[in-house]
């Protein structure tokens, strides 16, 4: 009987094990193989969804990407005082090479940009009615973030640095790690062009209306950031315009009412979506205060910059007083949108570029500039001027990741120092230099 | 199943009607001289004797050819004594540590005489009733070259173990453990935004027998391609035929920070930052003299702002200016610590039925405010032998342990960030509410300790079966089914006044986390001497295990009251999840032992793994391993040395692997993402279809040697591993979208010796014995494919994996002090051009090349344990060390920056600079400016050698006589210490430091708020009934 035991422990084993082999062809339960991810109409417009999820990162859109024009920008008008050394070290303009807030920016944003070119590359498979579309999309997300790289890691475009270093342009998707993925530095004026060239390309494609994704007016806002960013002003005026001339937008009647919001607002031409499920308001963790979900209240306005409206100005009365210090009232929902562009910058693009023109494209500048004034609750001016035009600018969009970018552009000395300064301009993170020998570091790093 | 035994009957009959005679004696304890009760008596090669009585006798008759008998008995060194009169007296000496002790390897077991690869091996008994949480703290120093690092004092802090150096950088480098047999999940299962929970902490090592730790290739590749990194293999204990015995074990005591810091008092804190704020003042006006009309005015400004400002602020409702409140936040992030323990255990059965059945309780209470450690646990071992041919078993045991967390080193809310408040804070308002910011600095984790609660689970349900049969005489077949379930629950719930739960009145989590991982194996064990010259054991056997962890998690914010705590109470779910994680292993696997005149020995061993885990196109792989062994001693040309009385070299070579990576490391990934409130995909992972394990080549050399009649045994040996096609993260330029991908690159090397001594010093009344190990690795990454260094650019932290340099040096600015004219740091620039390195100095940090300027890892680790006794008093201690090691302090940058910021600073600022020609170390202190505070720079570097009484026992065994009289078998009281001194030049809390939320091969020897080990002492009292 002991015999019958022991067979049939044997049979045991063996009939265990049989079939075990095939046992080690498992697959993963929480992703996905990339072969199926692209193959089919409704799987590449999830990976859509998901360059939307990567641009919404919290690093990026989520906020820091405008939270550090601030404080890059920041001189005696707002304060970082918070623990993080990340962006104290922008904002006391002594980065060094290892920052963590700029390897961030930057890996992030090209995790974002593959995301789309994955996209750019599977179009074939998108029904032939989306098609023009899901590329639209994918090219403004793209285009968005080389706007932003080229800002914050390379000198100011003009015509000295068209032929400057830019950061690398990859327009396609990596499907492995080979020695090209040792990409070179693109020229400022390589990245402008291409940036302008999509953008162009993505107005054309994108519908009117798109929900909260982007639309035909988040192109032209964006090209009319660029054209402005660049010196283009007429064809700066003239992407304004479309915009403004869609019908589409409109400004809320109060100031206060553009901000933390859980839905876009009549003047959001694009924002990026929060809900309390997924997204961060990294604008909320750093400007706001405890009570509204935000760090320690690392950001503290001053009063240099308070001096600077109108004591009937309702965006003067928007600050208020918080953990012993003065805050900005733009941020204080947690789970707020993060709007990227709003009606008022395109008037006040308009507004500026016509001025500097001498023209009239879709308005006088006097019009536009009044818009956006009388809109703060303050009269309506009769004539204006260039200085005019770029205060209420400073105004309107303050504490919103416009800061250094217009002082670079307009050529303003920041914090003592000229706006060309070497300090001013991001270095090419060392993780990225190691990784890639072919990257040239920045001048000052 | 009944003729048999009948048959097995009359075979015993038929034996005893041979002719017989009677032999009788008596068993005593060669040290105390006192008879020994329940002693084993056998006639060898058979079942037949008996055990002795209260006063040692036995008598009973023996066949007539019956030439000697086996007398064995727990914890004695088993003795054969031939049959040379009626009447024996046999004196039985305790167990040291002896040639004919039993080793277990990798799917049996083999005497160390005979043992041709490298085992070391620890005992139950040694390890016994340490007054720690994990068997792995308890083993920390005893055994040759396995450095085992607990790098936090909270309770249940995951262990680090590395057994002859760390052989990987991008997977794992602990080791496999298998307990009983069953190869556990021994990665930590919690939360893994979360530090670690050390999985084995539910483990009771007072159940264990042996830990044995394969350490070369020939003992370790039976585990194949999870053998890299070592194999510990613990077995429990099991009963033995005999009286039943009866113990009970309680235990209590205390526990303190094995160190503490010095930190500015409040006067000095308020005088501190007046100096810096005017320091800033200054600085300010050397870099702007533009934006002010003087120096004063900006002194005036920083003043204003950054001193009264701030310390009104800081203050509270009390004066600083009159130093009002003195609070001492470390003080305040302490709480004394305790342990109790209570062990029952009893063992016993007959010849056909042991048993071995425990249960224990232990409650460690953390030296950290709101941690502490609760552990639960029963066991049941049981053999039975239905007959000479089948016998079959379990062990089982079933454990809880529940612990309350301290949060993370890097989390405002742990306890020990409070030192970076000021001391000029009260911790409570005139209300007695506990002050948050903006009183404090920052978030006042006093708050957190008394409204959030953060209460980890686990339940772990191991069991073995097993079932063997001899299919003739040599030959058996042995089936085993093994199942771990291992379950983790973590709940959490932050108050309305917490810094999670301020913005949502409340905040919860709860998550559960199951692992199954079962293991079927079947193998023939095959063992005969041949004749008398040679000798031959074998085995050969497939296995399968298969590893599904399934986690479920949910979180919610809106509670009606702080009270209600669980997620019933929520008014908003925020996230919900659900994962599972599979992974299989699949493997065949065979070992000859071979022994000519048990003088030449020989082992060769194989195994082949086939894992999920690995690409397709590398699906299995192949371990050999060989080893040789030849007894000196037993050759007739050493027969004169008398006092060497056992000589062995040997020598091993063979390849073990490591798979310890994730699951799906292989495959090209997308992965779930969610964004306005629409569900999408995003790329994860580039594929590597080739990707698969690591492999590491390891020669072993090896001398065992006795002398003196074994009196001095010891172990020397060299090795050298060689580990290649790494699984390394490899960074990857990221404007490919991706930061890393998994590669087999690279190539690392660690050499070493070691030394392993046992000596019994004195033996009879007064004896000592002294058992020492000492090993030295030498760690040194040759290959890491294309780069030159991996280093992923924190500005914080900087181990970095370099060529030529062992892993994870610490790679930075090096820091020359400060310049004596401007009080400014400076560093050396260290940069190199054409072979010359610039040693100039330069107050720009960016300027400063990065260079090697320490190691984590000790050169030398060791320990030393003494035992005496006498008359039934005994005393153990124990030293460990490491030596030569640096310990990176990551929040110098905070703590110990001349006041960058507010945070409390360490003493040894107050020698900043302040007027030209100063000379100190500590640059000026300037408010809101860095001046030094650069982390990754060698000011934050030190020395961490250190040597440590780790553990004291002192005990006392009451005699037989008063024992007997309390009808008892045996008696003992104990008191037991832990940490109990260090000495060390670390001038941080503990040296024995890796801060807990940084896992992972690199990061290693970093203090960031760690918390520092209890410093433990307990009494206790043993009964034996």
């Amino acid at each position: 009987m002991n015999r019958y035991i022991s067979y049939a422990l044997v049979l045991l084993a063996l009939l265990a094990l049989s079939g075990c082999a095939e046992k080690l062809n498992l697959q993963p339960y929480q992703s996905v193989s990339e072969e199926l991810a692209l193959s089919s109409d409704g799987n590449v417009k999830t990976v859509l969804n998901g360059a939307y999820d990567a641009l919404s990162d919290g690093d990026l859109f989520g906020g820091n990407i405008l939270r550090n024009a601030e404080l890059l920008g920041g001189d005696n008008e707002i304060a970082w005082v918070g623990t993080f050394n990340g962006p104290r070290e922008i904002f006391n303009k002594a980065l060094i090479t290892t920052n963590g807030e700029v390897e961030s920016a930057w890996t992030e944003s090209y995790q974002t940009i593959n995301v789309a070119n994955n996209v750019i590359a599977s179009l074939e498979v998108v029904v032939a009615d989306d098609k023009s579309r899901v590329e639209g999309e994918a090219l403004f997300i793209r285009s968005l973030l080389y706007f932003e790289l080229v800002r914050y890691f390379a000198p100011q475009y003009d015509a000295s640095t068209t032929g400057a270093a830019g950061v690398p342009l990859v327009l396609t998707p990596t499907r492995g790690v080979t020695d090209a993925s040792k990409v070179t530095r693109a020229t400022v004026e390589q990245v402008y062009t291409q940036v302008i060239n999509d953008l162009t390309r993505a107005e054309g494609l994108l519908p009117e209306e798109n929900d909260q994704y982007a639309t035909k007016s988040a192109a032209a806002a964006l090209l009319a950031r660029v054209y402005l960013q660049k010196g283009d002003y007429a064809s700066a005026a003239s992407a304004a315009s479309r915009v403004i001339e869609s019908g589409l937008y409109e400004l809320n009647a109060d100031y206060a009412d553009a901000f933390n919001l859980d839905e876009n607002s009549g003047e959001d031409i694009f924002a990026i979506q929060l809900t309390e499920q997924d997204g961060v308001n990294n604008m909320n963790t750093f400007f706001s205060i405890p009570i509204y979900g935000g760090r320690d209240g690392d950001i503290e306005i001053l009063t240099d910059h308070l001096a600077l409206y109108d004591s009937a100005d309702a965006r003067l009365a928007f600050f208020y007083e918080g953990n012993g210090a003065i805050r900005s009232g733009k941020w204080n929902n947690q789970f707020g949108n993060v709007s990227v562009f709003r009606l008022a910058e395109m008037y006040l693009i308009r507004a500026e570029a016509n001025q500097r023109l001498g023209t009239s494209t879709g308005a006088t500048p006097l019009e536009d500039y009044n818009e956006v004034h009388t809109r703060a609750g303050l009269d309506a001016a009769t004539a204006v001027t260039l200085e005019d035009i770029l205060l209420e600018r400073r105004l309107e969009l303050a504490h919103e990741g416009f800061r250094i970018h217009d002082q670079k552009r307009l050529k303003e000395a920041v914090g003592g120092r000229p706006s060309t300064d070497n300090k001013l301009v991001f270095p090419i993170p060392q993780r990225e230099i190691n990784a890639n020998p072919n990257l040239t570091q920045n001048a000052g790093y | 199943m009944k003729q048999h035994l009948l048959l097995v009957l009359l075979l015993v009959l038929g034996v005893g009607a041979f002719a017989q005679r009677t032999v009788s004696g008596t068993v005593t304890d060669g040290r105390s001289g006192e008879p020994l009760e329940g002693v084993t008596v056998l006639v060898k090669g058979t079942t037949s004797g008996e055990f002795t009585d209260s006063e040692g006798k036995f008598s009973f008759e023996v066949p007539a050819d019956a030439a000697s008998l086996l007398v064995s008995y727990l914890g004695f060194r088993t003795l054969e004594v031939p049959i040379t009169g009626e009447t024996l007296s046999i004196v039985l000496e305790e167990d040291v540590i002896s040639m004919d002790e039993v080793i277990i390897t990798g799917y049996g077991s083999q005497i160390k005489r005979e043992l041709t690869g490298n085992i070391a091996k620890v005992s139950g008994e040694e390890i016994a009733n340490m007054p720690v949480n994990s068997i792995e703290q308890a083993m920390q120093g005893r055994a040759a070259g396995v450095f085992i690092e607990t790098g936090n004092g909270k309770p249940g802090s995951l262990t680090r173990i590395r057994i002859r150096g760390a052989s990987s950088v991008g997977a794992s480098n602990q080791p496999l453990y298998v307990i009983d047999g069953v190869p556990i999940v021994s990665d930590p299962q919690n939360d893994p935004g979360d530090a670690s929970f050390n999985p084995l902490a539910d483990f009771n090592f007072n159940d264990v027998e042996s830990v044995e730790i394969l350490k070369d290739a020939s003992a370790a590749a039976i585990y194949g391609s999870r053998a890299s990194n070592g194999v510990v293999l613990i077995t429990t204990k099991r009963g033995s035929a005999g009286v039943t015995s009866f113990n009970v074990n309680l235990q209590g005591g205390v526990s303190d920070p094995t160190g503490s810091r010095e930190f500015l008092n409040s006067q000095e804190f308020v005088d501190y930052y007046e100096q810096a704020a005017i320091g800033g003042g200054k600085y300010d006006y050397r870099l702007y003299p533009d934006d002010w009309t003087d120096e004063q005015e900006a002194i005036d400004f920083y003043l204003g702002t950054y001193w009264t400002r701030r310390m009104n602020r800081y203050a509270g409702h009390s004066d600083w200016e009159t130093g009002e409140t003195e609070t001492d936040w470390q003080q305040e992030a302490f709480q004394r610590g305790g342990f109790r323990q209570a062990d029952v255990n009893v063992s016993g059965g007959n010849q056909k039925t042991r048993f071995y059945l425990s249960g224990s309780y232990s409650k460690q209470q953390g030296i950290i405010i709101a941690s502490d450690l609760e552990r639960v646990s029963g066991r049941i071992n049981l053999d039975h032998s239905v007959n000479d041919k089948l016998s079959f078993g379990l062990t089982m045991s079933l454990s809880r342990v529940m612990t309350n967390r301290a949060d993370d080193d890097n989390q405002f809310s742990t306890p020990l960030q409070l030192v970076a408040l000021a001391p000029i804070t009260p911790t409570r308002d005139l209300d007695g509410v506990l002050y948050d910011r903006p009183t404090t600095t920052y978030y006042n984790g006093l708050i957190e300790a008394q409204d959030a609660l953060k209460q980890l689970t686990t339940y772990r349900n191991l069991v073995n079966t097993y079932i063997q049969y001899n299919i003739v005489s040599g030959l058996s077949i042995k089936g085993e089914l093994g199942l771990d379930l291992y379950t983790l629950n973590d709940e959490k719930y932050w108050g309305r006044r917490t810094l999670t739960g301020l913005a949502n009145n409340g905040f919860a989590s709860s998550r559960w986390s199951q692992s199954f991982n079962y293991n079927t194996k079947a193998y023939l064990n095959y063992s005969k001497t041949l004749s008398e010259a040679h000798s031959i054991n074998a085995i050969a056997g497939i296995e399968f295990q298969e590893t599904q962890v399934k986690a479920t998690s949910i979180s919610a914010q809106q509670f009606p009251v702080d009270d209600l705590k669980t997620i019933f109470s929520a008014a908003t779910i925020t996230a919900g999840s659900s994962t599972i994680n599979p992974y299989n292993f699949l493997s065949y696997f065979a070992r000859v032992n071979y022994g000519y005149k048990q003088r030449y020995l020989l082992t060769l061993s194989a195994r082949s793994d086939g894992s999920s885990r690995f690409g397709a196109n590398n699906r299995f792989g192949f371990f050999p391993a060989a080893s040789v062994g030849w007894v000196l001693s037993e050759e007739s040309f050493l027969d004169g040395l008398d006092a060497l009385s056992f000589l062995k070299l040997r020598a091993s070579y063979g390849r073990t692997g490591n798979a310890a990576i994730g699951n799906f490391e292989h495959l090209g990934l997308y992965g779930p993402i969610s964004y306005n409130n629409q569900s999408g995909l995003a790329p994860t992972q580039i594929p590597n279809p080739d990707l698969q394990w690591e492999k590491s080549d390891q020669l072993d050399i090896g001398i065992d040697f006795g002398l003196f009649n074994d009196r001095i045994t010891g172990e020397l040996d060299y090795y050298n591993k060689n580990t290649f096609d790494l699984l390394l993260d490899v960074p990857v330029p990221s404007t490919t979208g991706f930061t890393t991908q998994l590669q087999n690159i690279g190539s690392m090397n660690n050499r070493g010796f070691e030394v392993l001594i046992n000596s019994r010093n004195l033996a009879g009344d007064f004896s000592w014995n002294t058992s020492f190990n000492f090993a030295r690795n030498i760690n040194e990454v040759t290959n890491l494919g294309e780069q030159d260094i991996i280093d992923e650019g924190s500005s914080r932290y900087m181990n970095v994996v370099k060529v030529g340099e062992p892993i994870g040096v610490f790679y930075g600015a090096e820091y020359a002090g400060v310049d004596t004219e401007t009080g400014d740091a400076i560093w050396y620039k260290n940069t190199e051009e054409n072979g010359v390195v610039d040693r100039t100095v330069t107050s720009d940090y960016n300027e400063a090349q990065f260079v090697v300027l320490g190691t984590p890892n000790p050169d030398f680790i060791g320990g030393i344990t003494n035992t005496f006794s006498y008359k039934g008093v005994e005393l153990s201690f124990m030293f460990q060390g490491v030596y030569g090691n640096s310990i990176h302090n990551a929040a110098g940058g905070f703590m110990s920056c001349n006041a960058c910021w507010f945070d409390n600073q360490t003493r040894d600022q107050l020698s900043a600079w302040k007027n030209v020609g100063d000379v100190t170390n500590v640059p000026e202190a300037r408010i809101g400016w860095s001046n030094g505070d650069q982390s990754r720079s060698s000011r934050y570097l030190s020395d961490g050698s250190y040597l440590r009484l780790k553990n004291l026992s002192l005990a006392y065994d009451f005699p037989k006589s008063v024992v007997q009289r309390l009808h008892m078998s045996s008696l003992r009281i104990y008191a037991n210490g832990v940490n109990l001194l260090t000495f060390t030049n670390y001038d941080g809390w503990d040296p024995e430091v890796t801060t807990d939320f940084l896992g992972g091969n690199i990061n290693s020897g970093v203090d960031f708020y760690a918390a520092p080990q209890p410093r433990t002492i307990t009494a206790g009292i043993k009964l034996g009934l």
